[in-house]
Formats: structure tokens, sequence, C-alpha cells
């Protein structure tokens, strides 16, 4: 599945205990539209069919990202979060696509920077890949 | 397996491969997700219908979904082999294709770990062993066991994967008082009343119509 990068759509879902605070200073930065921000209650919500559904209902690709590792807010979710990535990743593959379509990062609630940095990084790779 | 097909649903079961989170209503929708989007890249337009009915192995079950199974070309089962089969009993006109491969009556031993506890011989002999089944858990189906290849607790199989069946046996019957049983030989098996006498038949004739 090839990108247009002029239509390119991101869900970024964010833990609400780490990545959704880092958020909070993001959110009227002009170069991070098109990206869809949603709140997780952990990264640890998130599966395979969930990531693989928003890719088929329109989305370009998806991002999660979750607390540190060993300082997640419920101890393991974002290390489940790490494996459903991995099956939905290997999905792709099966299907013959990018599995680096979906993401994975992980950082707390006071790297904004680092947030921004994943989002824009992504945004750069949609555009390197993209099919015109 | 589904090439050169327009119409696909597949057909999840809400029991067994539930449990062990192979085909249920979840992996049918992981599955469905995939093959939608392997489509859309080779610009297939073939439609992937999806649904979960609450068995396979039950007639009643698949009413719910005769209208769709009738719209399309072939049904991906993802129930066990029963299921597979079984559909194609009941819908003896329709294609259908197994999603999984069966491998085992197992239990839920821990979170996300299924293992293999029967092997369906037809002729129990659990208590004679503590309620631990030869057949299944000694990899090479002793009655009379351990070889001589148990180390440690361990199969020579597998000394890192597998148990040895007859140390659980020994473990088991010792906690339970029963030690002394196993000094008894165990006669030979008679192997016809499962698998190895062709396929089984149960008729429980007070519950016929």
């Amino acid at each position: 599945m090839s990108v247009r990068a002029a239509t390119a759509r991101i869900t970024a879902l964010l833990c609400e205990n780490s990545a959704w605070k880092a958020y909070g200073e993001l959110a009227l930065d002009p170069e991070l539209r098109g990206v869809d921000f949603v709140k997780m209650p952990c990264s640890g919500r998130v599966d395979a069919g969930l990531l693989l559904a928003l890719l088929e209902k329109g989305s370009s690709a998806v991002l999660v990202v979750g607390c540190p590792r060993d300082n997640c807010t419920f101890l393991r979710g974002n290390y489940r979060a790490e494996k459903r990535v991995a099956v939905a990743r290997a999905a792709l593959r099966d299907a013959g696509l990018d599995e680096n379509l979906v993401r994975l990062e992980f950082l707390s609630s006071m790297d904004s920077h680092r947030l921004r940095d994943a989002v824009l990084d992504f945004k750069g790779y949609l555009d390197d890949h993209s099919s015109s | 397996m589904l090439a050169g097909r327009s119409k696909v649903l597949i057909l999840g079961c809400g029991t067994c491969v539930t449990v062990c989170m192979a085909g249920g209503e979840k992996e049918v929708g992981i599955l469905a997700s995939t093959l939608r989007l392997a489509n859309r890249k080779e610009g297939s337009t073939a439609r992937i219908e999806e649904a979960t009915i609450e068995r396979q192995c039950d007639r009643e079950f698949f009413d719910a979904v005769r209208d769709k199974v009738a719209e399309v070309d072939v049904v991906l089962s993802m129930a066990c082999g029963v299921g597979v089969q079984f559909f194609a009993e009941v819908f003896p006109d329709k294609a259908v294709l197994p999603g999984l491969d069966t491998k085992f009556y197992g239990a839920t031993v821990a979170q996300g770990m299924w293992a293999e506890r029967c092997s369906g011989c037809g002729s129990c002999v659990i208590a004679d062993f503590g309620g631990v089944c030869p057949v299944t858990r000694c990899s090479k189906s002793l009655l009379n066991g351990p070889c001589g290849g148990s180390q440690n607790g361990k199969c020579e199989v597998d000394p890192q994967g597998i148990d040895c069946g007859w140390q659980l046996i020994y473990d088991r019957m010792k906690a339970l008082g029963q030690l002394s049983k196993l000094e008894t030989v165990t006669p030979m098996k008679d192997w016809s009343t499962g698998r190895f006498g062709g396929p089984g038949k149960i008729v429980k004739e007070d519950a016929l119509p």
C-alpha cells in the first residue's frame, strides 16, 4: 500500500499516562496537521485487530506511543503493546505491505519534543515512500 | 487457497478456537483486515466477509449465517478440523477451506499458553496414574515407564520443553500415597478404541428423537 504524501493521514494512539500528556504542548503545532491524535487508557489497550482496522478504514499509518519500558502505569501494558504491534506488522508483511506503516514508540509525559520528532519522522518516512 | 475467489466468508467459531485465541471473532477480524489490505494493494475487488457463530460442530448454529454462506464462493472456516468438515456436510454444495491447523485437545496452562492433555484414545487409564495420562503426557505413550531418557524430570525428546510424563505420574502418585499401584504391570493397551480403530462414532440412545 503506497501512501500519497499529500493525503497521508497518521493515526497516533497515545497512552493517556505519558504520550497524551506530552502531546498537550503540541496540540497547536502546525507541522503536526494531518495527524489524528487519539487518547488511549494504556498502550496495552491496542490489539492487532484495531491497528489493521485503522489501516483498512482510512489511516495511512498508525503510531502507537506508550510509557517508557519498565515504567508503564499498569506495569506491563507497554510490553503487551510491543507484542501486539509485532503481530500487526507481521500481518502487514503477510499482506505484501510495508510493516513500517505501524510504529511503536516509548516516551514519558515530559518528552513533548520526542513525540514531535517521532511524528515528523513518521511523516517523513511516508513522504519518502509515497507513490507520487 | 483463495486465489481466483471473488467472494469469501471467513467464518469463526465461538468455542474452543476462541478460548485458544486461534479462530474466534477477534482472529477472524485480524485475518479479514489483512486480506482486505492485501486485496487493496493488488487491486483486487474480491469481497471478504466475516462472521462468527457459537460453534461449527452443531448444525443449528449455522442457521444464523445461511444467507451469508449462500452469497459467497468459498468459506474459510476458522474452526477446528471438526467444524471445517461439518460445514462441508451441512453445506454440501459450498466450498470450504481450513483456516487453522488443529493440533490437540489441551488446556490453558497459563495466560497465552496451551498444552496437550488428551489424545482421545477411547479407553481412559488416567485413574490408574493419579490423574496424569501416560498416553498423552509421555512422548512415547509408555504404560510402564519411565524410559531411560528421563533425566531431571525432563523428556529426552525435548529436554527444554517437555516434562517427563512418568516423572509427573510418579510425583502425583507419591503425593496421593498411591506409589504401590505403580508396581503393577499395566497390560497392553487396545488401541482400536481410539483413532487407530478408524473414525469413531457414539450414539446416546436416550438422546435420540
